[in-house]
């Protein structure tokens, strides 16, 4: 049977199986009786998600992992606020202004953060990221008007701000939105796993956990071609060429933390590294000419094996600082 | 016919000159906006801080400000801050000097060129507002976070069993 045949007969049985309704069978679920159809009513479906939407009020310093809405409003003078928001790997945040009632004019005001800053250092840091630091900022104050809500680029975000009058205040909805290649992370938990791919693209790429783990490496592919293509040995490490590298430090900001390994070739099979340092960095350079991945886990030290970790001056970098 | 010529020769001329001007106020701008210049002031300015129980800071002070970390007198009994008596904690701190500058965009390219510079020479004098925090201060944040968030799932979970049911 040819397959211009093959094809216009299976095209055949699907307008067939269509004109025949079978998809109206779905609709009538036994379980549920009303069910569905309850459930496709567009009033209840509204309710629903009104009824959903979590709420409850934003603190002076507050971290936020979900959606909702949250409200600030000042009883005093908050002059020195800030809020985290952090999401799963594979999603960035979208942070909606509504019902702002500040005096900009009075040196009130509202920022935005594209990342983390903590001590002067940043996540995603200014070499991994496209903006300048100064343009990560977003002033409600100077854009608000224009632009409602203000997007990260990457799993994490912050807000900055500043209140003096009693009863001013403000509202923030917060979504999160699908990234399916994630590039910069930061993860919410000391345990998991993560696969990081960077394809075609000229970028370097950071998942950080802020804890010290123990990185369990169980592929590592650099400098893949497409079957079209030759393949040709990466150019070793030293900075150049498509490489990993773990990193371990006590700040957030990956270019100010210490190389513990650099890995330039491509394997298979588990490679572990303890890294005893508050936060711990995987860190994929790309040149853009490859697809790139590197999968991985990781898991908590714990305090035993922390302490044995004190006496090896490998690591002596992480706890001279504390 | 040679008038002619000199004219459009003249016209080429002033057409194609090339235009020193310019090339200075690169140079001009490329000064004030070197990264080196931020990450020294970072170092130099100094933090504004109170410190309590744990180390928990607003970094907001301007380059500078050369006025010493005031502290709070702490009980030397007081344990380690719980994570609600830090969030509740009142900070006294001298406020930022200045907002990060407004960019002028409707001056004319050499206006905007010799603008920028001057905002971003503004800019770098400011350290950029930070949130100092202990990255055990931050773990813990971070867990009452997560746990807010199962909380809250399951309460949703909940609620849409209750709704579907009905």
């Amino acid at each position: 049977m040819s397959v211009t045949f093959r094809v216009q007969i299976y095209f055949f049985l699907i307008c067939l199986s269509a004109l025949k309704g079978q998809s109206r069978y779905l609709e009538d679920n036994d379980i549920t009786q009303d069910g569905m159809f309850s459930i496709l009513n567009s009033e209840i479906k509204r309710g629903l998600s009104e009824r959903l939407l979590y709420r409850r009020p934003l603190r002076c310093i507050d971290m936020l992992t979900m959606e909702g809405q949250f409200t600030f409003t000042a009883d005093h003078p908050q002059l020195h606020c800030a809020v985290f928001f952090i999401g799963e790997p594979q999603e960035i945040i979208s942070i909606e202004y509504s019902s702002v009632n500040i005096d900009c004019n009075g040196g009130d005001f509202i920022k935005a953060f594209d990342g983390w800053i903590m001590k002067g250092e940043t996540f995603p840091s200014s070499l991994d990221h496209p903006l300048p630091i100064y343009e990560r900022y977003i002033d409600y104050c100077e854009t608000g008007r224009l632009r409602q809500a203000v997007r990260s680029s990457q799993n994490v975000a912050m807000l900055f701000f500043r209140i003096h009058t009693p009863g001013s205040g403000f509202t923030v909805t917060i979504k999160k939105i699908s990234n399916p290649f994630p590039c910069n992370v930061i993860s919410q938990t000391p345990e998991g796993s993560f696969t990081m791919i960077i394809p075609h693209q000229h970028r370097n790429c950071s998942f950080s956990i802020i804890y010290p783990v123990e990185i369990k490496i169980s592929e590592l592919t650099l400098g893949h071609f497409n079957d079209l293509q030759v393949k040709k040995p990466v150019t070793g490490c030293g900075r150049a060429g498509d490489f990993v590298e773990l990193l371990g430090g006590s700040g957030v900001d990956p270019s100010k933390m210490f190389p513990v390994a650099d890995l330039c070739y491509s394997f298979n099979g588990p490679a572990e590294m303890k890294i005893g340092c508050d936060n711990t960095v995987v860190r994929m350079v790309s040149s853009g000419r490859f697809v790139n991945r590197v999968v991985f886990e990781y898991r908590l030290l714990e305090r035993p094996e922390l302490e044995k970790q004190k006496g090896n001056s490998v690591e002596d970098f992480c706890y001279s600082t504390d | 016919m040679k008038l002619y010529l000199l004219v459009s020769a003249s016209v080429l001329l002033v057409a194609f000159l090339p235009r020193h001007e310019c090339r200075a106020i690169e140079s001009l701008g490329a000064v004030h906006s070197g990264p080196d210049d931020q990450s020294d002031l970072y170092q130099q300015s100094l933090p504004i801080l109170v410190r309590l129980g744990e180390e928990y800071f607003i970094r907001l002070g301007s380059a500078n400000q050369k006025a010493p970390p005031s502290t709070l007198n702490s009980s030397p009994g007081a344990s380690s801050a719980t994570i609600n008596r830090a969030l509740q904690v009142q900070l006294t701190q001298r406020l930022l000097q200045g907002n990060v500058g407004s960019v002028n965009r409707f001056l004319s390219s050499y206006g905007d060129q010799k603008e920028d510079a001057v905002e971003k020479g503004k800019r770098s004098e400011e350290p950029p507002i930070s949130l100092d925090l202990t990255f055990h201060l931050l773990r813990e944040v971070l867990e009452m976070a997560r746990a807010e968030q199962l909380a809250q799932q399951a309460h949703s979970n909940r609620r849409m069993m209750e709704i579907i049911g009905k």
